[in-house]
């Protein structure tokens, strides 16, 4: 049984005077295995959000079906299964952290034991005692993101659906999320996230599917996806004289200089290998040797590029 | 229990209400004023400011009912709060009823403080009270009951301007609802007449809950009546809670 699996589903926004039907989500049919990481990428206006939310039953789908641990998502019993995050979350800004855990664990249908239990709980996973009771209306991105998380979690879902989870954050706040999914991701969690930083989906992720113009055109996992073989090298040397440079210059292709020294670019190891050699020989230092595999973003680009 | 988590939040929500304040300061004012219109009119004073400060409760009742209530569904789509509340394991209909019955508590709280503040305000007077007066008060606070029904189905559909635009018409046609029925002899047979009869069935008639003048004069009302006007009520509150929940059940939100 997958954790998450919609068929065909197409959401078709009604048009308003003067304005046609726009359709969001065009047949999309995805799978998603239990303790899976899943990455769900695409360009604003995608369709990221309106899946999500059809997976949430806040939408309503024109066509298809979506499931979740097995059960449709309209039943608000599936529901208990499911922990969402949204993008920029909203709370009543006149609770505190406890009553808004508190609030949500009731409609939850957590008993009153279970809400306190769930609350010493969370509050130490995201370091909620400190701001405890405090008034969610002064709250900045970070701890909103914190509470957010928080609420998703409360009644213990198997699986975590986050819409654009760093979107906004400071590097600490990003790292904080990559760590949380990473742990729930351990603890047998399956994670659904939507997600504009590929470096962090990259790090995190074991699939992705990509979403453009409604339509999911890629789906796999990301070794499978990605080409792993080195496009390129570069080789930063330091210590060279200009005759040497020039010459190095000459059979690499691309050259751009910096406070490390001179950057040399070449297609595959080969020609690396040689040149490096002949920095050394030169007199020069080999400050930097990377082979330049394929990253998500370029894989993301081409796929964009491709499609339109 | 959810319906309850709900209204213990739509409760919490709407008493920081700014709005409630004012129009309770308003009321506040119109009671207390209501010996002016009372000196005016020679040996009626206790009876006009009994009227008018059960008329205050009234009207500013309603203007609560529909400040707070036409917003009470909107407010929670517009500022998303209502993402993190409708992806938990319950149904729709008990979001609308829970926000219903947070905002009914909230109303018979006002009403019954502004009841009691106009029946302190006679007796200091040196005016006397009888259960009538008290039964007048019940029968506003039911009235408030079934504009808040009418507010939440607003509040779920439309922006909280049409929606008060609404509520607010029909709660000063349903005072005059014999507009409908009593139409002069050629409109006999036509089909105008039959739409007025319609319409004069579908709007609550809310002069049924108005016994001003028996509470001022110090009439008793029997309690058939009063049972009569708050099934009344009770029917067309349950049935616009419906309609409000089969409207909300397959909204995008």
């Amino acid at each position: 049984m997958d954790a998450i699996a919609t068929r065909n589903l197409t959401k078709i926004y009604r048009g308003h005077i003067g304005r046609g039907a726009v359709k969001s989500l065009d047949n999309l049919s995805l799978a998603v295995a239990p303790n899976e990481v899943f990455g769900f990428l695409g360009r604003n206006g995608a369709g990221k959000t309106t899946a999500i939310k059809i997976l949430c039953s806040l939408l309503r789908a024109t066509e298809g079906e979506a499931f979740v641990m097995g059960q449709d998502t309209r039943r608000p019993a599936t529901r208990k299964h499911i922990g969402y995050l949204p993008e920029n979350p909203y709370f009543y800004e006149y609770l505190t952290p406890r009553e808004t855990l508190d609030f949500y664990g009731e409609l939850h249908g957590l008993t009153r034991a279970e809400r306190a239990a769930e609350w010493e709980q969370l509050a130490d996973l995201l370091d909620l005692r400190g701001i405890a009771g405090q008034r969610v209306r002064g709250f900045s991105k970070g701890m909103r993101q914190r509470l957010g998380f928080a609420v998703a979690l409360v009644g213990d879902p198997e699986v975590l659906i986050l819409d654009e989870p760093m979107s906004g954050l400071d590097p600490l706040g990003r790292r904080m999320i990559r760590e949380l999914i990473l742990l729930f991701h351990e603890r047998g969690k399956t994670i659904f996230f939507s997600s504009h930083v590929l470096g962090d989906v990259e790090q995190i992720c074991s699939r992705v599917g990509i979403l453009v113009q409604g339509r999911l055109t890629t789906q796999g996992r990301l070794d499978e996806l990605l080409n792993r073989r080195v496009n390129r090298v570069e080789i930063i040397a330091a210590d060279l004289n200009e005759a040497a440079a020039t010459v190095l210059a000459a059979r690499s292709d691309g050259i751009r200089e910096s406070e490390q020294g001179r950057h040399f670019f070449v297609k595959d190891m080969e020609a690396a290998n040689a040149l490096a050699a002949d920095v050394l020989q030169s007199g020069g230092t080999l400050a930097e040797f990377t082979p330049i595999r394929e990253s998500l973003e370029e894989y993301f680009v081409r796929e964009q590029e491709t499609v339109s | 229990m959810r319906v309850l988590a709900v209204a213990r939040n739509t409760f919490r929500e709407a008493v920081r209400d700014k709005v409630l304040y004012v129009l309770l300061l308003f009321a506040a004012a119109a009671i207390f004023g209501s010996k002016a219109l009372g000196w005016i009119s020679i040996g009626q004073d206790i009876k006009i400011v009994k009227d008018l400060s059960l008329a205050a409760v009234s009207v500013f009742g309603v203007l609560i009912a529909i400040f707070v209530g036409t917003n009470l569904v909107y407010k929670e789509i517009d500022k998303r709060t209502i993402y993190t509340i409708l992806c938990r394991p319950m149904h729709r209909w008990e979001f609308i009823l829970g926000k219903y019955l947070g905002l009914a508590a909230l109303l018979a709280l006002v009403t019954a403080v502004m009841v009691l503040v106009a029946a302190v305000y006679v007796v200091v007077l040196g005016g006397s009270l009888d259960a009538t007066f008290f039964l007048a008060g019940l029968l506003i606070g039911w009235q408030l009951l079934l504009i808040t029904a009418l507010a939440v189905l607003l509040s779920a559909l439309t922006s909280p301007i049409l929606g008060a635009i609404i509520v607010f018409s029909t709660y000063v046609v349903g005072h005059a609802t014999t507009i409908f029925t009593e139409l002069p002899p050629h409109f006999d047979g036509t089909a105008t007449k039959r739409v007025l009869q319609a319409v004069y069935y579908i709007i609550p008639n809310f002069s049924n809950f108005d016994i001003r003048a028996e509470a001022a004069n110090g009439v008793p009302v029997a309690p058939g009546y009063i049972l009569w006007a708050m099934a009344y009520g009770a029917v067309y509150t349950a049935v616009l809670l419906i309609i409000a929940s089969l409207a909300f059940q397959d909204k995008d939100v």
